[in-house]
C-alpha cells in the first residue's frame, strides 16, 4: 500500500514538471527542431498515449521490473544501476552505525530507566535528550573539526585514501579509517533516541505489579531485570528502531553529505544539485520499500518476543 | 466524575489555569526551555535594531574566516560576514519557518483526526490508511523529492507573503508532511471523548456534526495538539535545517540550516573555523531542545499518570 503510494507520487511528481524527456533530449528550444520529430519523440517515449491508465500502467509495471529510468545528469545511465553501485557504502554506514548505537543506546537506556534518579541517569538523560535535538549532520562537522582538522587523527572525508589499491588489509584498513567519523555521527544521533525510548520502556515496566510480584519471590535484582524488565521493554524498542530507518537513512543522507561519503545520501545531493528526477524518484522508491521492509520485519520480531501476538 | 456536577464558574477557570501554570513551571525542563525559547524570539523579533541590518557579500564587515574576537563576537564567516548578525537574523527565518509549518500541521493534523474520529467507519479506514502513509514515509525524506519539484514549477524569483519561494514551499511541504503523528493523537482522543454525554448532549439540543466537533471536542483536543505541537516545531526545526543543509534554502533569505550548508561548502569544518559553524549548530541545538523540554514538560503536566522523560 506504502510503496504504492510511493510510485504513484513518483508519478505525479515527474509530471508536473513542466518540459517532457522529449524537449529535453532535442535540447530544448534553442535549437530549430521540426514538429514531426518532438511528435516522433514523444511516439517513442510514449508520452502520446493517454496519462490514464496506459502512462500510469506502464510506469508501475516497468517499476515493478526494476526498470527506473534513465539518469538526466549521468549521461543516460539507468538509475537502478547508479543506485546499485552506491548502495553497498550506505549500508555499511548505516549498518554499523545502527549496530553501535543499539548496542550503546538500548543498554544505556535500559539502565537508566532501571536505576532511575541515579547519577548516570541524570547524565545519560540529558546527554541524549541534548544529541536527539542535535542534527546528526553538524555532528558530524563538529567530529570533522575535533578529530581530523585538530587532532588530524582520522580522515574527514571520501572513503579510500588516494593512491589505495583494492582488496589488501591495508586497504580494508584504510575504509574503516574513513568510515569511523561518518558512523559516529549517526551512531551519537540515534543513541541519544534510543536511550530515551529505552528508559521510558524500563521505567514503564519497573512499575508494573509483576516486578512487584518477582521481588516477593525473592528474586534478585539480576533475575529480575533479565526474566521479567528486559523483554518486556524491549518491546517498544525493537518497534522504535524498525520504524525509525527511515529517519535513519535520511539523517545518513545528510552526514554523507558532509564527509563526501560515495553513498545514497551523497547520490541524493547530485542528484538534487542537477535537478536529476529519476535519480531522486529512484531513491525515494528505494526509501519506501525498505521502510516496508523494516515495518514487516518489526512485526516479525514482535511475534518472537511477545508471545501473545503470536497466537 | 460527572459533568452535571461540575458547574462553569470563571473563578473556576482562573484557579485551573494558575494551577496549571504552576504545575508546568515546576518543571526544571520548561523553565530552562522557556527561557531559551524567550531568548531567541526576542533575537528573532528585532534583529536590525540588535545586530544592524543583513549582512551579505556587499556590505561584509571583516576579513574572511576570523576567529572570535572583540569585535565580532562570533568570528566571521568565509565571504566576511559576521556570524553573530548571520545567526541572529537566521532566528528569525529558522523560526519563522518552523512555527508557521507546524501551524499547518496542527491544522491538517488535527482536522484529519477528528474527522476520523468522530464518523468513523469507512471515513476513518481510508484517512488512517493515508495517515499511515505520512507517518512511515520520513517527512524529510518526503519533502526531499517534493520540494525541488515544486521549486522547478514556480520558480526561485519573486516572493511569496513576504518569503522566497524557496522558504514558502518548504513551509507547506513540512507542514503538509509531519502532520501523521498529530492526526492518530487526535483521532484516539476523539474516539473516546465522542461517547462522552456532552457530545449526546449537544446533539440532542441539535448541534450539527460540524459544531460539535469544533466547539465541543476540539476544545478537549487542546492540551494533547499543544503537547505535541510543541514537538513538532521540534522536528520542524530539524527537517529545516537539514532541507537547507541541502542546498533547499535560500541565499538570500538565510536560515540556520543555510549558514551551515555555506560552511560547509567554504571548507569551514577543514579548515578549522568552528565558530563559522559551532553557531548556527548550537542555535538549532539550543531551539529544538527547548521546544522538546516544554512539549515534554506539557505532556507530564495534561497527563499525570504517564510518566514521561523529564
Amino acid at each position: 500500500m506504502t510503496l504504492l503510494m510511493v510510485a504513484i507520487l513518483n508519478f505525479i511528481l515527474f509530471r508536473v514538471i513542466p518540459g517532457d524527456p522529449s524537449s529535453l533530449l532535442l535540447g530544448g528550444a534553442r535549437i530549430s527542431v521540426t514538429p514531426e520529430q518532438i511528435e516522433a519523440q514523444r511516439q517513442s517515449w510514449g508520452l502520446d498515449r493517454p496519462m490514464f491508465p496506459d502512462q500510469v500502467v506502464d510506469y508501475l509495471s516497468a517499476t515493478m521490473q526494476g526498470d527506473l529510468g534513465y539518469s538526466f545528469k549521468f549521461r543516460g545511465r539507468r538509475v537502478a544501476d547508479l543506485i546499485l553501485e552506491r548502495l553497498p557504502a550506505t549500508v555499511a554506514l548505516v549498518g554499523l552505525a545502527q549496530v553501535i548505537a543499539i548496542l550503546c543506546g538500548v543498554m544505556l537506556g535500559l539502565y537508566a530507566g532501571w536505576r532511575r534518579g541515579g547519577a548516570i541517569d541524570h547524565i545519560t538523560t540529558g546527554t541524549s535528550l541534548a544529541l536527539y535535538s542535535t542534527p546528526a549532520f553538524w555532528l558530524g562537522m563538529l567530529l570533522v573539526v575535533i578529530f581530523s582538522t585538530a587532532l588530524g587523527w582520522l580522515p574527514g572525508y571520501g572513503a579510500h585514501s588516494p593512491g589505495a589499491v583494492s582488496g589488501s588489509l591495508d586497504w580494508l584498513l584504510d575504509y574503516l579509517r574513513h568510515l569511523a567519523l561518518p558512523v559516529a555521527a549517526v551512531a551519537l544521533g540515534l543513541i541519544g533516541q534510543y536511550v530515551v525510548v529505552a528508559r521510558a520502556a524500563m521505567s514503564d515496566v519497573v512499575t508494573e505489579d509483576y516486578m512487584v510480584t518477582a521481588r516477593a519471590k525473592g528474586l534478585t535484582n539480576g533475575q529480575m531485570l533479565m526474566r521479567h524488565a528486559f523483554r518486556n521493554a524491549m518491546l517498544p524498542v525493537v518497534t522504535l528502531i524498525a520504524l525509525n530507518l527511515g529517519y535513519v537513512v535520511a539523517g545518513a543522507i545528510t552526514v554523507e553529505a558532509v564527509f563526501a561519503w560515495p553513498g545514497i545520501g551523497g547520490l541524493t545531493v547530485e542528484a538534487l544539485n542537477a535537478r536529476d528526477y529519476p535519480v531522486l524518484q529512484g531513491i525515494f522508491l528505494l526509501l519506501g520499500a525498505s521502510i516496508v521492509v523494516a515495518n514487516l520485519v518489526a512485526d516479525l520480531a514482535y511475534g518472537l518476543l511477545d508471545p501473545r501476538v503470536r497466537q | 466524575m460527572s459533568e452535571s456536577t461540575v458547574r462553569y464558574s470563571p473563578r473556576g477557570r482562573t484557579r485551573a489555569i494558575k494551577s496549571f501554570l504552576c504545575q508546568f513551571l515546576g518543571h526544571g525542563g520548561a523553565q530552562a526551555g522557556l527561557v531559551c525559547l524567550v531568548f531567541f524570539l526576542v533575537l528573532a523579533a528585532a534583529p536590525n535594531t540588535l545586530v544592524g541590518p543583513l549582512q551579505t557579500a556587499i556590505n561584509a564587515t571583516g576579513d574572511f574566516l576570523v576567529p572570535p574576537s572583540g569585535e565580532h563576537l562570533l568570528g566571521t564567516d568565509e565571504v566576511g560576514r559576521d556570524v553573530l548578525n548571520l545567526v541572529v537574523h537566521g532566528a528569525r527565518i529558522s523560526l519563522t519557518i518552523a512555527l508557521l509549518a507546524t501551524v499547518i500541521s496542527l491544522v491538517v493534523g488535527t482536522s484529519v483526526g477528528i474527522t476520523a474520529g468522530y464518523y468513523g467507519g469507512r471515513v476513518d479506514v481510508w484517512l488512517m490508511r493515508l495517515t499511515d502513509f505520512f507517518f512511515v514515509m520520513p517527512s524529510f525524506v518526503l519533502a526531499l523529492v517534493i520540494t525541488p519539484v515544486v521549486l522547478e514549477v514556480m520558480g526561485r524569483g519573486g516572493d511569496i507573503l513576504g518569503f522566497r519561494p524557496s522558504l514558502f514551499v518548504i513551509i507547506v511541504v513540512i507542514g503538509m508532511t509531519s502532520w501523521a503523528f498529530v492526526a492518530r493523537i487526535v483521532r484516539s482522543q476523539t474516539l473516546s471523548l465522542k461517547e462522552r454525554t456532552f457530545v449526546d448532549r449537544a446533539r440532542v439540543v441539535g448541534s450539527s456534526n460540524i459544531v460539535i466537533m469544533v466547539k465541543h471536542i476540539l476544545p478537549n483536543l487542546l492540551p494533547q495538539i499543544a503537547a505535541n505541537g510543541a514537538l513538532v516545531v521540534a522536528g520542524a526545526i530539524y527537517v529545516e535545517t537539514s532541507l537547507s543543509f541541502l542546498g533547499l534554502g535560500d541565499p538570500l533569505q538565510p536560515s540556520w540550516g543555510t549558514l551551515l550548508a555555506l560552511a560547509q561548502r567554504a571548507g569551514a569544518a577543514s579548515a578549522g573555523a568552528w565558530w563559522d559553524l559551532g553557531a548556527p549548530g548550537v542555535c538549532v541545538l539550543t531551539v529544538s531542545l527547548s521546544f522538546v523540554l516544554i512539549g515534554n514538560a506539557l505532556d507530564d503536566t495534561f497527563n499525570p499518570r504517564r510518566r514521561v522523560i523529564p
